[in-house]
C-alpha cells in the first residue's frame, strides 16, 4: 500500500516538474520575428508620453500603412486622423501640439479605441481595444525602415516636374519678420536648417520632409498625375527605394555655381594684406568643380554645412565657425568624406585599384612632391584683392595643362616574361607574364581621371609591385631585398617565398581575379 | 553513544573556527608569468591563410605520423570542421563568414600556453613547459589517465585509443627537436604565404601590433593568445571576430593552474589542522567525563557502609 502511495507522489512531482519546464515559455526571451510579413517599413513607435515623464505602459508599435490602407477602403484620406489648417497638414495624431499628459493620452485612447470599436461592431477586421493589445511588452513586428533622402538624380526629376520653380520647395526664414521667404541663388538642402531633432521653431527634418513631400505628393495624386509615394513603405522600403528611377546623364543644377575655381586660403573679396600673403606658404589649388559635381550622390558630401566655399568657415588657423578644423585638416584629413584627400583615399579602395593599394597600408609615407600635384598656382601670380573671375580663368588654363593619362615606359623596356626560379625545391620555375600584367593593370584604370593624373609619371605604376625603392626603368627585383624569412632585424619584411605569394595572391584576391588558383596554375610540380 | 546538544554545537563551532583560522587559499595570486624570457612562439595571420594544407603535410612528414586516407592535396576535407586526432597534430578548418566573399582558414593545434593546464593536472609530470616555450610530452612516464585531455581549454590533446600496448597522448610539440637545433617548426617553413611567423613571443606581439596599426581596416584590434588563459605561445590575428572562426572568446585571462591552485592549496591545511583540533576537543570533552566518573566512583565508595570486621 505504501509503495503505491509513494509511486503516486513521485508521479505527481514529475508531472508538475514537466509542466513547469515545458509548458511555460521562457520569460522575457525575445521572440525572433521570422515571418517576413512582420518586418515592415511603416512602424511608428508611439511614446509621446515619454516627454511627460516615465512611461507607465510599454510604447505602442503603430502600423501606419496598414491604417492608410484600411481607411482608403472607406474612402477616407489623411484628414481622418491628421488635422489641417489653411492647406497645412499637421503630422501629429488629431492634435496640433502636445499640451499635457492626460489630454494627449485621452486623445489617443478615445480616438483609437472608438474607431476600432466601431469597426468591430461592424464585423470588420480591426485593431485591438484592450490595453495590452496595443501596449505589448514584446512587439511581433520589426522595423525595416530605410532612411530616405534626395540625391542629384531625384532632385533633378523634381525640379523638372516643378518647372524649375525653386521657390516651391526652397525657403529661408526671416528672424525679424518671423516668416518664410524665398532667396534666389541661396537654395540649399533642407538639412542645413532642419536637423535631426526639432529645436525651438525649426522642425526636424523628419517632420519637415513629411509635411512638405507628402502634402505635395497627395495634391498631385488628387489631380490624377504621376507623383511620388504617400505611404511609409513607398519611400522607406528598401525594395521601393531600389526601384526609384535614376536618370542619366543628370542635368546640371542651375544655381550659378562655378565651373572651375581656384581654391585659396581666404574667402572671395578678402583683401590680401602682407600678413595674409606671408601666411600662404602653399601654392593655390585649381579645382574642377563642375567635374566633381557628379562624383557624389549629393552636394552635402563636400558641402556638409553650407554651399558656401570651404574657406568661408575653415580658415588657415582654426576658427570657431569651422569647429576648430583648420584649412589643412579640412582639405587633407584622411578618413573624412568631406575632405579632398579623404575622398581620394576611398577611391583607392575600389577593386581595380586595391591590388596595389591595399597592401600599402594606412600609414604610408607621403612624398613631398606629391603636394605639387594639386598645389600648382604660385601665390605671386594672384591678385592682391582676391578677384575670382580672372583667377578662375587662370585655374582653368592650369587644369587643361594637366595630363591625366597613365604614363609608362616604352614596350621594349617592359620585360615580357620574367622567370622566377628562387628556391624551387618542389616546383618548376614560374614563367611570369610580366608585360601582360602591366598592360592588364593599365587597362583597368585607363578610364579613371583620378588614377590617370596620379599615375601620369612613367615609373609610378611599377611601384605597385616594385615598392620601397626609387622610381626607375630597371627597379630592383623582389629577391634583391626579400631573402630569409623571420629575420629579427626586419620583423615586418616577409622572406622571398612569402613576399611572392603575398604579393601575387594578395593582389589577385583584392581584385577578384579567380584564375590562377591553387599551386600548379602558377608553377608546375617537379 | 548519544551526543548532547551542547557538545554538538561545540564541535560545529570549533570546526568553523578551524576553517576560519586556516590561511586563505592564495597560492601566488599576485604573480603573473609572462613566459620565460626569449621564449619562442608563432604568429598565425588568419587573413593570409589560403587553406592549402601544406602545414599539415609538413607536420605529418616531420613527426612520422600515419598517412591519412585523403591526401593532403585534397581540399574537400575542409568542408567539414575537424579536430586534432591521434594522427593529426594540426588541422586547418574553413569558415564561411557571412558578408565576406572569400572563406577564412584557421590552423588549429596546441597553443603551448605559458601556464599549461595539461602540465598542471599531470601528476606524473609527463608534460613540461620548456624554456623555449614548447610544451613537451614524455611518453615514458605517462600513465594514460587522460586528465590532460579533460583539462585543456582548447581540447587539443588526443589519445591513441587504437594502440593496445603503449598508447600515447598526441599533440603538437612545436617541433622541439628542430627548434633546439636552431631550425624553425616544419609547418612554419612549409607555409607559402608566411601566414605563420616564427620568432620570440615578445617580438611577435610587436609585429602583430604593427600590422594592426598599419592595416586597421584589415584586422580586428586584438591579438588572440596574448592574454587568453594567461597567454599562449601561438598568437592569432584575424579580420573577423574570433568566435566566427571557431575560437573561444569566453576563456578569460586567468591561467588554468591558477583556477585550481586555491582549492588545492587548502588541502594540506585542512588535513593537517582539523584532525588535531577536533581530536583535541574530543579529548577535552572526554576528559571531563572521565573526571566526572572518577569523582562519582569516589563518592559512591565513600557512601558505602563500612565493612564490618569480625572481632
Amino acid at each position: 500500500m505504501n509503495k503505491g502511495k509513494n509511486l503516486i507522489r513521485l508521479a505527481g512531482v514529475f508531472a508538475v516538474f514537466t509542466i513547469i519546464i515545458y509548458g511555460t515559455s521562457p520569460y522575457g526571451a525575445g521572440q525572433i520575428v521570422k515571418d517576413s510579413s512582420r518586418i515592415r517599413a511603416d512602424l511608428i513607435k508611439i511614446d509621446t508620453m515619454a516627454a511627460f515623464g516615465r512611461l507607465e505602459k510599454p510604447p505602442v508599435v503603430f502600423l501606419h500603412d496598414a491604417h492608410t490602407e484600411a481607411l482608403a477602403k472607406k474612402n477616407l484620406d489623411c484628414t481622418a486622423c491628421h488635422l489641417t489648417e489653411k492647406d497645412q497638414i499637421f503630422p501629429k495624431f488629431k492634435r496640433i501640439k502636445d499640451i499635457d499628459r492626460i489630454a494627449v493620452m485621452n486623445i489617443y485612447h478615445t480616438e483609437c479605441i472608438a474607431c476600432h470599436g466601431e469597426m468591430k461592431v461592424a464585423r470588420e477586421k480591426a485593431g485591438p481595444v484592450e490595453c495590452d493589445g496595443c501596449h505589448r511588452a514584446e512587439s511581433q513586428y520589426a522595423s525595416s525602415r530605410q532612411p530616405m533622402g534626395f540625391d542629384i538624380s531625384l532632385h533633378s526629376r523634381h525640379s523638372e516636374a516643378q518647372e524649375k520653380k525653386c521657390e516651391r520647395c526652397h525657403h529661408e526664414y526671416d528672424e525679424k519678420e518671423k516668416k518664410l521667404f524665398y532667396a534666389k541663388e541661396k537654395e540649399g538642402t533642407c538639412r542645413y536648417c532642419h536637423k535631426a531633432e526639432t529645436k525651438d521653431n525649426v522642425i526636424s527634418i523628419r517632420l519637415a520632409s513629411h509635411i512638405a513631400c507628402i502634402n505635395c505628393h497627395s495634391k498631385t495624386l488628387a489631380k490624377k498625375l504621376a507623383s511620388g509615394p504617400v505611404t511609409c513603405s513607398g519611400c522607406h522600403d528598401l525594395a521601393a527605394q531600389q526601384k526609384i528611377k535614376k536618370i542619366s546623364p543628370i542635368p546640371r543644377m542651375e544655381r550659378k555655381q562655378p565651373d572651375i575655381v581656384l581654391i585659396k586660403s581666404a574667402p572671395k573679396d578678402a583683401v590680401m594684406d602682407a600678413d595674409m600673403e606671408n601666411q600662404n606658404r602653399m601654392k593655390f589649388v585649381p579645382f574642377d568643380h563642375q567635374a566633381h559635381e557628379n562624383y557624389n550622390d549629393t552636394c552635402r558630401v563636400c558641402h556638409h554645412e553650407t554651399l558656401k566655399p570651404c574657406n568661408q568657415c575653415h580658415a588657415l588657423a582654426g576658427t570657431e565657425e569651422g569647429k576648430g578644423v583648420n584649412l589643412e585638416n579640412a582639405m587633407h584629413q584622411a578618413g573624412a568624406a568631406e575632405s579632398c584627400l579623404g575622398c581620394h583615399e576611398t577611391q583607392k579602395g575600389a577593386e581595380n585599384c586595391a591590388g596595389c593599394h591595399a597592401p600599402m597600408g594606412k600609414i604610408s609615407k607621403r612624398k613631398d612632391d606629391l603636394c605639387q600635384k594639386c598645389h600648382m598656382m604660385p601665390v605671386s601670380e594672384t591678385e592682391k584683392v582676391l578677384n575670382s573671375d580672372a583667377e578662375n580663368l587662370l585655374a582653368a588654363e592650369m587644369l587643361k595643362s594637366r595630363k591625366s593619362v597613365i604614363g609608362t615606359y616604352p614596350e621594349k623596356d617592359i620585360p615580357e616574361k620574367v622567370v622566377i626560379k628562387h628556391l624551387s625545391k618542389d616546383y618548376e620555375p614560374v614563367d611570369f607574364p610580366h608585360r601582360k600584367i602591366v598592360h592588364a593593370l593599365m587597362d583597368k584604370i585607363k578610364n579613371n581621371k583620378l588614377a590617370g593624373y596620379f599615375h601620369s609619371d612613367e615609373g609610378t605604376i611599377c611601384k605597385g609591385c616594385h615598392h620601397n625603392s626609387p622610381v626607375s626603368k630597371k627597379p630592383p627585383q623582389c629577391g634583391s631585398c626579400h631573402g630569409k624569412a623571420f629575420d629579427e632585424n626586419n620583423p615586418l619584411k616577409p622572406g622571398i617565398i612569402g613576399a611572392y605569394h603575398q604579393q601575387c595572391m594578395g593582389c589577385h584576391q583584392e581584385m577578384g581575379i579567380e584564375k590562377p588558383a591553387g599551386c600548379t596554375d602558377c608553377h608546375k610540380k617537379k | 553513544m548519544s551526543i548532547s546538544r551542547r557538545k554538538f554545537l561545540g564541535w560545529i563551532g570549533a570546526a568553523g573556527l578551524g576553517s576560519a583560522l586556516g590561511k586563505s587559499a592564495f597560492a601566488a595570486g599576485s604573480k603573473h608569468f609572462e613566459g620565460h624570457p626569449g621564449s619562442l612562439g608563432i604568429l598565425h595571420d588568419i587573413t593570409q591563410c589560403v587553406g592549402c594544407r601544406s602545414c599539415e603535410a609538413a607536420c605529418a612528414r616531420e613527426n612520422a605520423l600515419p598517412v591519412p586516407d585523403k591526401p593532403f592535396k585534397d581540399l574537400s576535407v575542409l568542408e567539414e570542421k575537424r579536430r586534432t586526432t591521434a594522427a593529426d597534430y594540426t588541422v586547418v578548418n574553413k569558415y564561411e563568414v557571412p558578408g565576406r566573399k572569400a572563406p577564412l582558414f584557421v590552423k588549429k593545434q596546441c597553443n603551448h600556453c605559458l601556464e599549461p593546464a595539461c602540465a598542471s593536472v599531470c601528476f606524473v609530470r609527463a608534460f613540461k613547459k620548456t624554456e623555449t616555450g614548447a610544451v613537451t610530452y614524455d611518453a615514458s612516464v605517462c600513465v594514460g589517465c587522460r586528465y590532460c585531455m579533460v583539462a585543456c581549454p582548447f581540447e587539443i590533446p588526443t589519445y591513441e585509443y587504437d594502440e593496445a600496448l603503449s598508447p600515447r597522448v598526441m599533440k603538437c610539440t612545436m617541433c622541439y627537436p628542430r627548434i633546439m637545433r636552431g631550425e624553425i617548426p616544419a609547418c612554419v617553413e612549409a607555409c607559402p604565404k608566411e601566414a605563420l611567423t616564427f620568432g620570440k613571443r615578445e617580438d611577435l606581439i610587436n609585429i602583430a601590433r604593427e600590422r594592426i596599426r598599419q592595416y586597421p581596416d584589415r584586422y580586428i584590434d586584438h591579438i588572440y593568445g596574448e592574454t587568453e588563459m594567461g597567454g599562449t605561445s601561438w598568437l592569432y590575428l584575424s579580420s573577423v571576430p574570433f568566435k566566427e572562426v571557431g575560437m573561444r572568446e569566453d576563456l578569460g585571462v586567468t591561467p588554468a593552474p591558477e583556477l585550481t591552485s586555491g582549492a588545492l592549496s587548502a588541502v594540506p591545511v585542512v588535513v593537517g589542522l582539523w584532525p588535531v583540533l577536533l581530536m583535541g576537543l574530543f579529548a577535552i570533552s572526554k576528559r571531563k567525563e572521565i573526571v566526572f566518573r572518577e569523582e562519582l566512583e569516589s563518592v559512591k565508595k565513600a557512601a558505602q557502609p563500612p565493612i564490618k570486621e569480625d572481632i
